[in-house]
């Protein structure tokens, strides 16, 4: 794989959660702001989003949720990318991430959220600082 | 190019004057309940206490086992709930069973579960069903077999059954569930069941087009009905190159539409729809039966204009958006509930979605008279130019090709995941204005009314998954094997799969088995996933 200093990242929904919205969204803004966006789309479980994420050699996991399933899968995917040398941090956001969902995602290992009241800036910034704790010459 | 397609509010005139339109009363309007139905499908009746017009009041409701949703049932219809409206899980929308691996966190807790033909019997136990109109976001085809399987079984002549099922058979892979299934098989499965539903269940809307699937969250009024209408017109098409009359099966289509913000243009594209309709099916379908021009129209109230801050907002929003429907003589509503944007429904939004559409029709007058904004220059000319825009689009898409290649080759996809684009980058931009969120926002910490509700969340049904897994390894697989076989000759020799599905589930064939038949005979693999294989 050619080596890039551009942001690369993984957009991708989880479970059966269907909305595709927020994750397009999000994946227009961040190439727009200059960033390689691969976008895996709707039906992935953590299994299936770690290979892509390791194949791709992705600086960042951004996971779009208008599901509570995030909440039931977000211990295993923080173990399946945190397993990547070296691991690669996972940012989930969504309209239905609470203050209260927050603190319960955080806690089972995922990096960061982005509440729905996140201004763009925000969340550009969140998916940078996570890259560079990962890749330093971002 | 975009703008100009679309209705836009900057487009329009300051004010409006009896210049701005040139109407033919009995061409263009004619008496509510007259062609072309621009002012309703039906002559109002006489005005009667509570009751305005014969109006279904509903809240769009299911969650978890089908015993919990039936108790949902009949507390919505003790507290006022005219009809209802029934929606499935998320897996149970993509036609996979609660068992399946990618279920197992998606179980009942954004709709009701349901997979075989028991479910539907519980579904509605105690459930007048000559008398309750039940319509039903749940797979094509199967939800009027389930529906036809619980009145058999609980005694209820199918030929009395009320109600309807959504059929989105060109767009579901791309705005709805998708369900990996081939755009074909969609169509198949409406067709199928809407020739079923017209000979066994005569007073069942057996095809809603549904163009709140196709617009919420994305496209704007025009592209919501003209991408309806080229959905609805290839499956009236089909069904005539199958040999069937149109009057056979039109008096029983139905329109379910959204409603936005845009309050005046949503009243103009239901008066537009329905003179669409009835020019089209007079003219181009050759419809003589007056009630095959009549489409009724119903609505959801949209859930993407529901946001998640300042949550007590979208309790006016609902209000505003019952008011233009209203205004525009739908037959039915559902509101959208005001914590849709973070959950699935609570109680307590179901209760204030009803409470508002009976403020709004018993204590306002409102629905006292028909088409109340007929004759207004501004809503006439605005029905006139969305009608124009919504027929010139129909032709545009359908000159392109045959439709269903269209949508199997990503050229509706890509309309929709632009526009979804574009409606995120309206709000974000301030182009389009929404209070709380881009302009007039408070702080979160002073952002607390009503945000108790947010954390009472509906937990996944892990048991429902053990209660299938355990009756799956439990059934005698003689007759479901026999069932499955059955339903692949009829789908492999072209006949109607109906009477299959039915048996199907009568033989204890599950819906995930029976879709994963129907896969194989148009060449996918049984479950996409590759998790589950299919019995033998």
């Amino acid at each position: 794989m050619t080596p890039t200093t551009r942001l690369r990242v993984l957009i991708t929904v989880l479970g059966l959660d269907q909305h595709e919205a927020g994750a397009l969204a999000v994946s227009r803004l961040l190439r727009d702001g200059g960033a390689e966006v691969i976008y895996a789309g709707r039906f992935q479980l953590p299994e299936t989003i770690a290979t892509t994420a390791i194949d791709e050699d992705v600086d960042v996991v951004g996971i779009s949720a208008h599901s509570w399933e995030v909440l039931h899968y977000a211990e295993e995917l923080a173990l399946r990318l945190g397993q990547a040398d070296p691991p690669i941090p996972i940012v989930v956001g969504g309209s239905v991430i609470t203050a209260a969902d927050q603190v319960e995602i955080l806690s089972k290992g995922i990096d960061a959220t982005v509440l729905p009241t996140a201004p763009e800036e925000e969340i550009i910034a969140t998916f940078y600082r996570l890259a560079e704790a990962r890749r330093p010459r971002l | 190019m975009k703008q100009a397609r679309d209705s836009a509010p900057a487009e329009r005139a300051l004010f409006y004057t009896p210049e701005s339109v040139a109407i033919d009363y009995e061409r263009d309007l004619g008496d509510p309940g007259s062609y072309p139905h621009t002012r309703g499908t039906r002559p109002p009746n006489t005005r009667r206490e509570t009751e305005g017009h014969d109006f279904l009041v509903r809240e769009l409701s299911g969650e978890g086992p089908p015993s919990r949703s039936n108790e949902q049932f009949h507390y919505l219809l003790e507290h006022g709930a005219t009809g209802l409206d029934v929606i499935g899980d998320t897996p149970t929308q993509c036609f996979m069973d609660p068992d399946h691996p990618y279920a197992q966190h998606a179980v009942g807790n954004q709709g009701v579960s349901i997979c075989r033909g028991s479910d539907f019997v519980a579904l509605y136990e105690g459930i007048p069903l000559d008398r309750v109109s039940c319509d039903h976001s749940l797979p094509g085809g199967f939800a009027a077999a389930g529906l036809f399987l619980a009145a058999e079984t609980h005694g209820h002549l199918p030929e009395l059954l009320r109600g309807s099922a959504i059929l989105p058979p060109l767009f579901a892979e791309d705005t709805g569930y998708s369900s990996n299934l081939p755009i074909e098989l969609h169509m198949r499965l409406a067709t199928d069941s809407i020739e079923f539903c017209s000979e066994r269940m005569p007073k069942f809307h057996a095809f809603v087009e549904d163009t709140y699937y196709i617009s919420d969250g994305s496209v704007g009024i025009v592209d919501e009905m003209a991408l309806g209408f080229v959905e609805l017109r290839e499956v009236v098409r089909r069904l005539v190159a199958r040999g069937l009359d149109v009057d056979l099966f039109a008096p029983r289509i139905a329109l379910l539409v959204n409603c936005r913000m845009d309050f005046f243009a949503e009243i103009a594209k239901i008066r537009a729809s329905r003179r669409i309709y009835a020019r089209m099916m007079r003219d181009e379908f050759g419809a003589k039966d007056p009630r095959s021009l009549a489409i009724n129209v119903a609505a959801h109230t949209s859930g993407a204009t529901m946001t998640s801050r300042q949550i007590g907002n979208n309790i006016a929003r609902g209000a505003i958006q019952s008011v233009a429907l209203y205004l525009a003589g739908v037959r039915a509503m559902e509101i959208s509930a005001f914590d849709e944007a973070i959950r699935t429904p609570s109680r307590e939004a179901h209760i204030v979605g009803l409470g508002t559409q009976h403020v709004v029709q018993l204590e306002s007058g409102i629905a006292d008279v028909s088409d109340p904004l007929g004759g207004s220059w501004y809503v006439e000319s605005l029905t006139d130019e969305i009608e124009t825009k919504i027929t010139d689009r129909i032709a545009e898409i359908e000159a392109l090709g045959d439709v269903v290649e269209l949508a199997e080759n990503g050229y509706f996809r890509a309309i929709f995941t632009e526009a979804m684009v574009d409606r995120s980058r309206e709000v974000v931009d301030g182009t389009r204005p929404v209070v709380g969120v881009n302009i007039n926002e408070i702080p979160p910490e002073r952002d607390t009314l009503l945000r108790d509700l947010l954390e009472n969340r509906i937990a996944p049904c892990y048991d429902r998954i053990e209660e299938i897994a355990a009756w799956r390894a439990s059934r005698d697989m003689g007759p479901v094997v026999t069932a499955l076989d059955n339903l692949e000759r009829l789908c492999r020799d072209g006949s109607n799969i109906m009477p299959g599905i039915v048996e199907a589930m009568r033989s204890e064939a599950s819906m995930g088995e029976s879709i994963g038949v129907l896969r194989e005979c148009y060449g996918r693999p049984y479950d996409p996933m590759g998790c589950v294989e299919r019995p033998r």
